[in-house]
C-alpha cells in the first residue's frame, strides 16, 4: 500500500452525555495524533473509527473505502475495516497465552495476502516479545501487556493502527521505554496510525499532525510542534505543564558524561543529558519541562547546571494563570517554551527579539 | 423387577440425555438474554424461569395436556402419534423442561461475566459475530457452561413430580432413582430405599461440589483479565 493512499475523510456527529462529538477532519497524515484532556471525546472518536460504535452520524472514508455514510445507511462493521485497535486497557484474551494472543488475527492476515510468519517474527523482534511468548497474560506487567496488545494488532495485518492512550497506564521510566517501542513500530511498519493521548510529549514524539479536541470539537489542528506552542493549548494542557520535545544524536557516551547533539542548521547544539542505554550515533528523543528551564540575560558563570544555550525570545505568551516565553535556538529546531513568572518577565525586561541564555541541569533532560 | 443398578444406570443415562437436549437452546437463549436488549425480554426471561417456581406436578400436568391425544402435540393435531406418554422419552422431556431454567440462569451469568469488550477486540481483529462467539465468548464462559450442564444433570437426577405424571413409574421402563426411592419407601422396602438414598447423596454431593469449584475458578479467571 502506498503512503499517498492514507487519506482520511471524517465528518462525525454523536451526542454524548455532556456534549456532542462534532468534528470534521480531512487529511493524509500517516501519524495522526488526537490530543485532549480526559472526557474530551478522544476514545469515542477512536471507537467510531474502529467501527465499535454505530450510533454516530456523518461519514467516514479511509483510503477510498466507505466505512460509514449515515445518509445512505452505510456502515462497515468493525471486522471488515482491517484495523488494529489497541485500547487503553489492552483487553488481552485471558484464555490464551501471549503467543495465542498474537496469533488470534492470523486468519485475517492470511486472507489479506499478508505473510503472517514474517509479520509475526518482525513484531516479536521489534517489541522484544520472544521471552514472553509462552507466558499467560495474567503474568505480564503493564508495559508487557501494552507490547503484547500492540503485537496482537500488528500481527493481524491491519491497514490502520488505532492506539488509545498507549502510555497512560505506565509510570515514568516505563513510559519512555514503551514510547521507544512505539517509535520503532512507527519506523518499521509502513502503517498509518491514529494515536489518542492527553500527553503532548507523546504526540510530539510520535505524530506528524495533531488534532486538539475540546468537548467533542476540534480546537486546533496542525503539526505538533506548532500546535502545542499555541496559546490556547497551554491552558488545555496546563495540568501537566509543557514539555519541550526534541530529537538529537548521541555524540559522546561514557561513564561520566553523555552528550546529545541537536542539529541547528550551521552549527550543532550539544547538551549534557543523563545516562542512557545507547551508543554514539543513536538517535534519541529527549524532553525538557518548561518549568525546568531558567532564563539569563547574560552568559552566567559559576553555575552547576551543565547546559547553557544561547537563544532569542520570539514571543511572550500569557494565559489566565501563567506566563511563557517562547525562545528560538535555531531555525531548524522547534522553539523552546519556558515557563516564567510575571515578576521575572518584568525584572529582566523580556520581550521579543532580545538574546538570552537558556540554563538547565543535566538531570532535567529526560531521554 | 430391575436391579437397583439398572435403575441407577437408566437414570444417569436420561440425565445425560437431558443435558444434551437443553444445551443448544439453553446456550442460545442464555446468550441472547445476557447480551441483547429487545422488547419482551423480561417476559421471556420470566417464562423461562417458571418451571423453577411452579409445582413440578403442575408442569407435569401441563406437559400431559400438551402431549394428550387432543393436545397441541397430540395425535389429532399432528396427524400421527409421537408416542411420548409413559415412555422413556417422557422422562427426558420432563427432566429437560424442569432443568432448562437452571441451565439458562447459570449460563446467562457465565456469559454476563465475559466482558463484551473482549468480543469487540475480536471484531477489531476481523472476527464476525459467530467467530467472536466461538473463539472468545464460548471458551471464556466454558467453566460456567459446564457448571450449568452439571446443575441440569443434577436436577434431572432428582426430577420426580413432572416425570411421574407424564412418564409414570414403570419398573424397567420409566422408573428413575427418585421414583424408585418413592416406591421402595411406600412399600416399606427399607434396604433398597437406603441404598438409593446413598447413591442420590453421593451423586448430588459430587456434582454440586464440582459446580461450585468451576464457578469460583471461572470468576477468578475473569477477574484476572480486568
Amino acid at each position: 500500500m502506498s503512503k499517498k493512499g492514507y487519506v482520511f475523510d471524517l465528518c462525525l456527529r454523536l451526542p454524548l452525555d455532556r456534549f456532542e462529538l462534532n468534528l470534521e477532519y480531512k487529511g493524509s497524515a500517516r501519524m495522526l495524533g488526537v490530543f485532549g484532556v480526559s472526557g474530551s471525546g478522544k476514545t469515542t472518536l477512536l471507537e467510531c473509527i474502529a467501527g465499535l460504535r454505530k450510533e454516530g452520524r456523518g461519514h467516514l472514508f479511509f483510503s477510498g473505502e466507505v466505512w460509514m455514510k449515515s445518509e445512505e445507511r452505510l456502515f462497515l462493521s468493525a471486522d471488515k475495516r482491517r484495523i488494529g485497535y489497541v485500547p487503553q486497557d489492552h483487553w488481552l484474551f485471558p484464555h490464551r497465552d501471549v503467543r495465542g494472543n498474537l496469533e488470534i488475527g492470523k486468519q485475517r492476515a492470511l486472507d489479506n495476502g499478508i505473510d503472517f510468519e514474517a509479520t509475526f517474527q518482525r513484531a516479536v523482534e521489534v517489541l522484544e516479545l520472544e521471552t514472553l511468548l509462552d507466558r499467560g497474560v495474567d503474568r505480564l506487567s503493564g508495559g508487557e501487556r501494552q507490547r503484547v496488545a500492540l503485537g496482537r494488532a500488528l500481527c493481524s495485518g491491519p491497514q490502520l493502527l488505532l492506539l488509545d492512550e498507549p502510555l497512560a497506564s505506565l509510570d515514568g521510566a516505563l513510559r519512555r521505554r514503551v514510547l521507544r517501542f512505539l517509535i520503532k513500530v512507527r519506523d518499521t511498519f509502513d502503517l498509518p496510525m491514529v494515536v489518542v493521548s492527553h500527553n503532548p510529549m507523546e504526540l510530539q514524539a510520535l505524530c506528524s499532525e495533531v488534532l486538539v479536541l475540546e468537548e467533542g470539537r476540534v480546537l486546533e489542528q496542525g503539526i505538533p510542534e506548532e500546535v502545542f506552542r499555541r496559546k490556547r493549548i497551554f491552558d488545555t494542557a496546563k495540568d501537566q505543564g509543557f514539555e519541550n520535545v526534541f530529537t538529537g544524536v548521541l555524540t559522546e557516551v561514557d561513564e561520566r558524561t553523555v552528550t546529545l547533539e541537536i542539529e541547528r542548521g550551521d552549527q550543532a547544539i550539544r547538551l549534557r543529558v543523563p545516562k542512557v542505554e545507547g551508543v554514539v550515533g543513536d538517535s534519541v528523543i529527549a524532553s525538557l519541562a518548561s518549568d525546568d528551564i531558567l532564563i539569563a540575560i547574560g552568559k552566567p558563570e559559576g553555575l552547576s547546571a551543565r547546559n547553557c544555550i544561547p537563544a532569542q525570545i520570539e514571543e511572550i505568551e500569557e494565559t489566565e494563570s501563567r506566563q511563557f516565553a517562547i525562545a528560538s535556538i535555531g531555525s531548524s529546531i522547534p522553539s523552546f517554551v519556558v515557563e516564567l513568572t510575571q515578576d521575572a518577565i518584568e525584572e529582566l525586561s523580556l520581550k521579543p527579539g532580545i538574546d538570552v541564555y537558556l540554563v538547565f541541569k543535566t538531570s532535567s533532560v529526560r531521554v | 423387577m430391575p436391579t437397583i443398578y439398572e435403575t441407577i444406570f437408566a437414570t444417569l443415562l436420561w440425565a445425560a440425555m437431558t443435558c444434551l437436549v437443553v444445551a443448544v437452546p439453553g446456550i442460545a437463549l442464555a446468550y441472547v438474554l445476557a447480551r441483547r436488549s429487545f422488547w419482551g425480554k423480561g417476559v421471556l426471561s420470566t417464562i423461562t424461569t417458571l418451571p423453577l417456581v411452579l409445582p413440578p406436578t403442575a408442569v407435569g400436568y401441563l406437559l400431559l395436556r400438551l402431549f394428550a391425544i387432543d393436545g397441541l402435540l397430540g395425535e389429532r393435531v399432528l396427524g400421527f402419534d409421537l408416542d411420548v406418554l409413559l415412555t422413556w422419552k417422557a422422562v427426558v422431556i420432563a427432566c429437560s423442561v424442569m432443568s432448562f431454567p437452571l441451565f439458562v440462569r447459570t449460563a446467562r451469568v457465565a456469559f454476563e461475566e465475559v466482558n463484551p469488550r473482549l468480543e469487540d477486540m475480536g471484531r477489531s481483529l476481523g472476527f464476525g459475530d459467530w467467530r467472536a462467539f466461538t473463539s472468545i465468548t464460548l471458551p471464556l464462559a466454558s467453566r460456567g457452561l459446564i457448571a450449568a450442564a452439571l446443575l441440569a444433570f443434577t436436577r434431572a437426577l432428582g426430577e420426580f413430580g413432572a416425570t411421574v405424571i407424564i412418564a409414570g413409574n414403570i419398573p424397567s421402563q420409566t422408573q428413575t432413582l427418585a421414583s424408585a426411592l418413592f416406591s421402595a419407601q411406600q412399600s416399606g422396602n427399607e434396604s433398597v430405599a437406603n441404598r438409593l438414598l446413598l447413591v442420590a447423596l453421593l451423586v448430588g454431593f459430587v456434582t454440586v461440589y464440582v459446580t461450585e469449584r468451576l464457578t469460583r475458578k471461572s470468576r477468578k479467571a475473569q477477574g484476572g483479565s480486568r
